[in-house]
């Protein structure tokens, strides 16, 4: 019985010790790569410009002055005017908390229903596997934007059914890749010791598991954000997205590419805008790819 | 800008007219008391359009090839070119000629029919047909044919989405939804072959107006028997207007070429019209590009052809009778409180709004456009909605939401369309939330849907315009807001007081009598405000300068194929580049 419990008590042990230097190895490989620190340091730039949008913005978003339509940059307004006369800069600094938010929230939708289906998929196995994982090919199988669309038109407008229509359609990836780490992990000894120590099944997923199928989840998770912007951003631009007068970044390309030949200032700062968050969001998942799991390159 | 439509010198000028042609001032009352909006030109045999005028040194081009489209003018392929069937198919007007036809004042006045009279109280007309009269085949198109597309448009058979449109035609309704089965029973009837007798309902003295609409344009019945619905394919077509379609590649070009047959042949000069469509995405490019001699200008490329020294000659502005409005929902709350609809009316800063539009709009503070029969330049009119932000703040006293407080959630819908609609409803929303502090959430609905939402009155709060389809307030008011329309009704605000000026209109033979219960059916909708007048809609076009011939209204403005007005093709002419 000792014996017995030395063999498992270590190979838990060695977990925690391999675990916590693979994030402090991590951490080390991220800060060395210089991409991937930039994109970072633009990314957390972007959450506290969208946290205190309300302190930053020099006027509120839904201010306009119709004396003052579409003007070009000046001091006043350093990016311009809009169509009504509204001050293009506090628009895009409240539009990064709509695209911040649809990042991240909407991750949180994928990652509540992809990780469970997955886990459960590769855990359980047998019917439920093959059940569960030919939905997920017939979910993976729908053209996603379309999908998306279809799903908004049915919710309608609006950021909590963006977050929603993103979620319902983001899983799938996120699932196959729990799904393949759990069946991997589920042999390992470590595993079967724990069984055998009496844990049930969910202590097992939760704590023996899914910790251990960490990595690429957070990886799946660090691209899934931009992905979730774009196409808040392209649902926006078709005009299925956010409402008016909520400013969001796509939709502000929407309503100023008509005017680009006249105007070129309504979308050309917001298409920037899109442009430098998708490329910091990329090199910032790069980065903690290669960091984290340099295997899953 | 004070235009009414039948000014009382117009009148005068008309019985001048009707002198000069030997008709007396008896038979000059039964016809002028009906002709709503019919000026004087009607009255005598018109060429189809005036011989070009030519400057000094300038010579008619020997390539007469006119190019057009753009802007929203052709950005779909045309569903047919069968507008006896369906009034919307988006095809080319130019193609047929109806008995009569809109000038550029937005008249109706004689196109086919070579005269046309009614009973003393307008209940029954009768329309002359011109013995020139032919489809392009050659053969004669008579008052049978005209009989016979009318009712193919009534055949419940036809399916015709727009039927309703001749409904004032004696037994047209009931024929059209299947209650009665003999088409002879339907009021239109050929005497013979150019005598056209039509039997209303009632005294409807619009009727000569309604016969100059796309929707009673003739068909021919030959080509129609036999090749169904595929009659207007450049290769079955037969039409009996100044062009004939020579080809239609669908989704991309329709060229149209001169008929020999038409009976004004010789009054028109163009010998091939391109028509390409375009997509309303490309702005001004192919004009731009010389790939097309006029088109319709978007918002986002006036300015910049206008600051151009290069273009800015070959920009014009040219009416468009549509209105944008408010719909605020009556059965929905805080709509369904009339102090709440007012502050709402009285907020709406509409000189401030149409700046969004930048010259495409004009404060509206009614439902007709100047400068077309019904418009209204009363200031008892202009005062009952107008903006006044403190009037608007003083409404809300009383209810729940004084001080702009506690509002709930308030949707605004409109539908998916370019016509710089999106911009003015934001301004909607943004003058509301300035001065009511009422935060609307501004909902963009694809067409279908919207229309169906509209339909079941289910929607909170509404923008919505209406395009004029012909000249009289009877479509403004009748088929807009008529209480007791069972089909398409957009608000769900009734009022039989304004129901019963409409039906009087519309029974009301004197026009000066009809047009002032138009006025108080406006002055009735506005003080409950069942609707809110926002913005009339402008247009602008751009033509080469080597196009000729466009014609001008009374105002003195350029008028270009829009809404009513579906005649210019005729008049144009090219002349050789400089």
């Amino acid at each position: 019985m000792g014996r017995a419990a030395v063999a498992v008590a270590v190979p838990v042990d060695e977990t925690r010790i391999r675990m916590s230097s693979l994030w402090r190895d991590g951490a080390r490989r991220l800060l060395r790569n210089r991409l991937a620190l930039a994109g970072g340091i633009v990314v957390v730039l972007l959450c506290l410009v969208a946290i205190f949008a309300d302190f930053l913005a020099p006027l509120p978003y839904t201010k306009s002055n119709f004396g003052r339509l579409n003007e070009a940059p000046s001091r006043e307004y350093p990016l311009g005017t809009d169509q009504l006369g509204r001050d293009l800069l506090s628009r895009m600094i409240y539009g990064a908390r709509v695209s911040m938010l649809v990042g991240l929230g909407a991750q949180v939708i994928v990652v509540l229903i992809g990780v469970p289906i997955g886990a459960l998929s590769g855990y359980l196995g047998g019917r439920m596997d093959i059940f569960l994982t030919r939905f997920i090919d017939v979910m993976y199988a729908f053209p996603r934007l379309l999908f998306v669309i279809l799903v908004m038109s049915a919710l309608g407008a609006g950021l909590m059914n963006i977050f929603i229509a993103i979620g319902l359609t983001g899983w799938v990836g996120i699932a196959r890749q729990t799904r393949a780490q759990v069946l991997a992990i589920k042999e390992k000894e470590f595993v079967d010791g724990a069984r055998a120590l009496g844990a049930g099944f969910g202590r097992l997923l939760a704590c023996h598991i899914l910790p251990n199928a960490l990595t690429p989840i957070v990886v799946a998770v660090t691209f899934g954000i931009p992905e979730a912007i774009f196409t808040e951003a392209a649902l926006s631009f078709i005009g299925v997205g956010i409402n008016p007068p909520t400013p969001s970044w796509g939709q502000m390309v929407g309503e100023g590419q008509q005017y680009i030949r006249s105007y070129w200032h309504l979308c050309v700062f917001p298409s920037i805008a899109i442009a430098i968050t998708m490329l910091s969001f990329t090199f910032f998942g790069d980065g903690v790819r290669d960091a984290l799991g340099p295997k899953l390159k | 800008m004070k235009i009414l439509p039948i000014a009382d010198a117009q009148v005068d000028l008309l019985a001048e007219r009707l002198r000069a042609v030997g008709v007396g001032r008896r038979e000059f009352l039964k016809l002028a008391a009906g002709l709503a909006a019919m000026g004087p030109a009607g009255f005598n045999a018109q060429p189809v359009a005036a011989a070009p005028k030519l400057a000094p040194g300038e010579k008619l081009a020997k390539d007469q090839t006119f190019r057009y489209g753009g802007g929203g003018w052709w950005q779909d392929d045309p569903t047919s070119h069968d507008f006896n069937k369906d009034l919307y198919c988006n095809g080319a007007p130019a193609l047929f000629a109806g008995l009569m036809k809109f000038n550029a004042d937005h008249q109706s006045v004689l196109y086919v029919a070579s005269k046309v009279s009614s009973s003393p109280d307008g209940s029954q007309w009768i329309f002359t047909i011109r013995k020139d009269s032919k489809w392009s085949d050659g053969s004669p198109c008579t008052a049978r044919d005209f009989e016979w597309s009318w009712k193919r448009q009534l055949d419940p058979a036809s399916a015709a989405p727009y039927a309703a449109f001749l409904y004032d035609i004696k037994n047209a309704q009931a024929f059209n939804k299947k209650e009665i089965t003999d088409p002879s029973q339907v009021g239109v009837r050929a005497k013979d072959d150019w005598t056209l007798e039509v039997m209303l309902e009632g005294p409807r003295g619009y009727f000569p107006v309604l016969a100059a609409f796309l929707a009673a344009l003739p068909a021919h019945r030959a080509s129609v028997e036999k090749h169904a619905d595929k009659w207007t394919e450049a290769a079955n077509i037969v039409c009996n207007g100044p062009f004939v379609l020579e080809t239609w590649q669908h989704g991309k070009v329709m060229v149209l070429r001169k008929n020999k047959h038409f009976f004004g042949a010789k009054d028109v000069t163009l010998d091939t019209v391109t028509i390409p469509i375009i997509p309303v995405a490309s702005g001004a490019l192919p004009y731009e590009n010389n790939e097309i001699d006029l088109t319709s200008l978007q918002t986002g490329d006036l300015k910049r052809l206008q600051s151009s020294p290069k273009t800015v000659e070959e920009v014009f502005r040219y009416p468009f009778p549509g209105t944008w409005y408010l719909i605020p929902q009556v059965t929905k709350p805080p709509f369904d409180n009339v102090k709440v609809r007012r502050a709402v009316a009285h907020a709406i800063d509409r000189a401030n709004i149409v700046k969004v539009a930048q010259g495409f709009a004009i404060p509206a503070h009614a439902m007709i456009p100047p400068g077309f029969p019904g418009a209204l330049d009363d200031p008892k009119v202009k005062a009952i909605q107008h903006f006044d932000p403190k009037l608007a703040m003083a409404q809300l006293r009383g209810t729940p939401f004084e001080g702009g407080k506690n509002w709930p959630k308030i949707t605004l819908t409109m539908r998916d369309e370019a016509l710089g609609s999106k911009p003015l409803a934001e301004a909607v929303q943004s003058v509301l939330l300035e001065h009511l502090n009422m935060r609307t959430d501004l909902e963009v609905l694809e067409p279908r849907v919207f229309r169906e939402r509209l339909w079941k009155q289910d929607l909170q709060f509404v923008w919505i315009r209406w395009f004029m389809d012909y000249p009289d307030p009877h479509n403004e008011y009748f088929d807009t807001f008529y209480g007791k329309k069972t089909t398409g009704r957009r608000q769900a605000w009734v009022n039989d007081a304004f129901d019963k000026e409409l039906e009087a209109g519309r029974d009301t033979s004197n026009t000066r009598k009809r047009m002032a219960h138009y006025a108080k059916a406006e002055e009735i909708m506005q003080t409950d405000v069942g609707y809110i007048p926002v913005a009339w809609m402008v247009r602008y076009a751009a033509a080469k300068p080597n196009v000729r011939g466009i014609e001008k209204n009374r105002q003195g403005e350029f008028v270009v194929e829009a809404n009513v007005y579906v005649d210019m093709l005729p008049h144009l002419y090219m002349i050789e580049k400089a």
